[in-house]
């Protein structure tokens, strides 16, 4: 059949599928007079009413394990010195095996680097290098590498076996970590980052896959570098342009934890780590990915042009510090951010004043408010019994005062509870704000009642005391009572 | 995009064997619920992997233009894996008296896909058009809207295209060629 001939049986196919003729032989005829079109077609038209489900499932849908990988190793299989005794687990680097060293007698974790990533000289010889970088880390909160193996043209890398469960597992359990454990988390993994900062390595591929916590609670990061190694995901030093590996635009790492910098494909330092991790521990306290979205796609559109929502509105129980740090993290220009898991380490090392207060200072300090506030409706109520008993313009304009002074004052309580409520990372902010307003009325307020004792004591001598009592205890209240309940309930930090 | 390639980035065809493993490596994650929540569509799959490889400097002019490429890759991770798994004997020793009915209800997807491949590679010397369109709509699962726009035709015209494919294709493994 020529090109001719089969535009017109395209022709023909289409134009009989819209129009479904009721003859279709007469309708060909008066269509073609070519008789090989329309014998073609007929049998084309007879294979489509025909073809039912055919085609219809995709076949990633329909047989999604052929998108699985192969290559594993059997258990038994013996490595150079190491003997496999089972499957840990898969990552994108390739497979890991729980295996013996059997000259040293010890378990061990065996990675195997998929052979995509090693193929290439020159790309094996970076990963290499970037995992004796990795190897070169000794801190209790990174896992040790012990070993670089190349056997029979593939590279292992040998660590230690940690023996616990990952950062995900705990992020998809139902219940959210307690304040203690948001800070202790930070803290480790800050400590652990900073080391390897310390040396000029950075992760590039951090994420709660990458940290294992074992089975005494101590945290592990994984898989220090390797990511780095992997731009060699391109085999390309042939190319025109040289290794693609030197083109800034190769995104390595997963994309839920990149950095905008990353996404965009422009180089990226520590602060591309730090970002990574404001994103962990965001998900590590409130079990939700700041930037959230149905697809990959989505994720990354959101990572690059809208802010995180303030980790504090997504989970209350972060400590105000801790909150205020992840918030740093996530910042969308890395000047912003800190300039490496070090600063941060040193934030984290002044939130340590803050251990977390018994709730019920914090009621103490509620409790306070709320009384301070009737205390409020008692002075202005005792203020028009003075006015209504003297009829005096000192005592008109007293209760005037009185009442605009408590309205402010209890607007201003009421603020705060509000705030604490809803809002608790800004109640310093707030507090520093409203509190030396609230004390100053407080006192104009105690010294007016106190005015109006004064000429009710020349009348009534027990009431007029009683009011000055009253004037003076309000007035002790807001300078002596409030500062300690406050110290109590938030250890101070309000204070400072 | 342009300055880049006038700077002699690496060609499309260089850059298939990545956008292979790319996709290998992408759906090896799916499958090992590393993305929470999501089961593994080819479709989000191919976005991810445009989002890892295709940024400045690379050879695609956008999204839409590396999805053709990936599909490319998509069916021949899919053929390669279904011969790796032995399709080709459970294909010859399928019955041939019911294949055209078992073929219609698609009951063995995976041991028709190495036939599926061949057909396709004969379809592509007659009408490279059609090829490409059973390329997206089968091995990477793209709507008709997604698939009309990879291709920048109008779906109504890529929906009878694809009939035409599909009529074609089941007529090559029905005869058991």
């Amino acid at each position: 059949m020529t090109s001719a001939q089969w535009q017109r049986v395209r022709e023909l196919f289409e134009a009989a599928v819209d129009a479904e003729p009721s003859d279709l032989r007469q309708w060909l005829r008066a269509e073609s007079d070519d008789a090989e079109v329309r014998a073609e077609v007929e049998s084309l038209l007879r294979h489509h009413s025909r073809a039912g489900s055919f085609l219809n499932a995709p076949v990633p849908e329909s047989v999604p394990e052929l998108l699985d990988e192969e290559d594993a190793l059997a258990p038994g299989t013996v490595i150079g010195q190491y003997n496999v005794v089972r499957e840990l687990g898969r990552g994108a680097m390739g497979r890991v095996y729980l295996a013996t060293d059997s000259r040293l007698g010890r378990q061990v974790a065996l990675k195997a680097l998929a052979p995509h990533l090693t193929g290439e000289t020159s790309h094996r010889e970076r990963l290499k290098r970037e995992a004796r970088a990795a190897a070169s880390l000794a801190h209790s909160g990174i896992c040790t590498v012990y070993a670089l193996e190349e056997i029979d043209g593939h590279l292992f890398i040998v660590s230690e076996l940690i023996d616990g469960h990952t950062l995900r597992e705990e992020i998809t359990r139902d219940r959210l970590p307690r304040a203690e454990a948001i800070l202790s988390t930070a803290r480790e993994l800050a400590e652990a980052l900073a080391s390897a900062h310390a040396k000029g390595i950075t992760h590039r591929d951090f994420k709660p896959e990458n940290v294992m916590r074992d089975r005494a609670g101590r945290l592990k990061v994984l898989d220090f570098g390797l990511a780095r190694g992997s731009a060699a995901l391109t085999p390309l030093s042939s190319s025109p342009a040289g290794a693609l590996a030197t083109l800034p635009g190769l995104l390595v790492g997963t994309p839920a934890y990149m950095s905008p910098e990353q996404l965009n494909g422009q180089p990226a330092d520590a602060r591309a780590d730090v970002f990574a991790l404001g994103i962990v521990l965001y998900e590590y306290a409130c079990g939700v990915h700041p930037f959230e979205a149905s697809t990959p796609l989505g994720l990354a559109a959101r990572v690059l042009e809208s802010h995180a929502r303030p980790v504090a509105e997504s989970c209350r129980h972060i400590p105000p510090n801790v909150a205020a740090i992840v918030d740093r993290c996530l910042k969308k220009l890395p000047a912003e951010r800190f300039a490496s898991a070090g600063e941060i380490v040193q934030a984290l090392a002044s939130a340590e004043l803050a251990p977390a207060q018994p709730a019920h200072f914090q009621t103490m300090w509620r409790v306070h408010q709320l009384v301070s506030m009737a205390l409020y409706v008692i002075a202005s109520t005792i203020a028009w019994e003075i006015k209504e008993q003297f009829k005096s313009p000192l005592s008109l304009w007293t209760f005037v005062a009185i009442g605009i002074a408590a309205t402010i004052t209890g607007v201003s309580r009421g603020h705060l509870l509000f705030t604490w409520r809803m809002n608790r990372s800004r109640l310093t902010h707030e507090w520093q704000r409203v509190r030396p307003a609230v004390v100053v009325i407080d006192l104009l307020i105690a010294v007016g009642l106190a005015v109006d004792g004064i000429s009710f004591a020349a009348i009534r001598p027990l009431w007029g005391m009683l009011t000055i009592a009253f004037a003076v205890g309000l007035g002790l209240s807001t300078t002596l009572l409030e500062p300690a309940t406050t110290a109590a309930a938030f250890d101070e930090r309000l204070e400072r | 995009m342009t300055q880049n390639r006038d700077k002699g980035a690496p060609d499309v065809a260089e850059l298939t064997p990545v956008v292979y493993r790319e996709l290998r490596q992408i759906a090896a994650a799916y499958l090992r619920r590393e993305r929470p929540g999501q089961t593994l569509q080819a479709t989000a799959l191919v976005h991810e992997a445009y989002l890892r490889l295709a940024v400045a400097g690379s050879p695609w002019r956008d999204e839409r233009h590396f999805v053709g490429i990936a599909a490319r890759s998509m069916r021949q991770i899919l053929v390669d894996r279904a011969r790796a798994r032995g399709a080709q004997k459970r294909w010859a020793e399928l019955d041939r008296v019911t294949l055209s009915a078992s073929l219609a209800a698609a009951t063995d997807p995976e041991s028709m896909l190495p036939a599926v491949d061949e057909a396709l590679t004969r379809l592509e010397q007659i009408d490279p058009e059609q090829a490409k369109i059973v390329e997206l709509r089968y091995f990477v699962g793209l709507g008709i809207e997604e698939a009309a726009a990879a291709l920048e035709m109008s779906p109504a015209t890529l929906k009878r295209r694809w009939a035409m494919a599909r009529a074609w294709l089941f007529r090559e493994l029905s005869s058991g060629r």
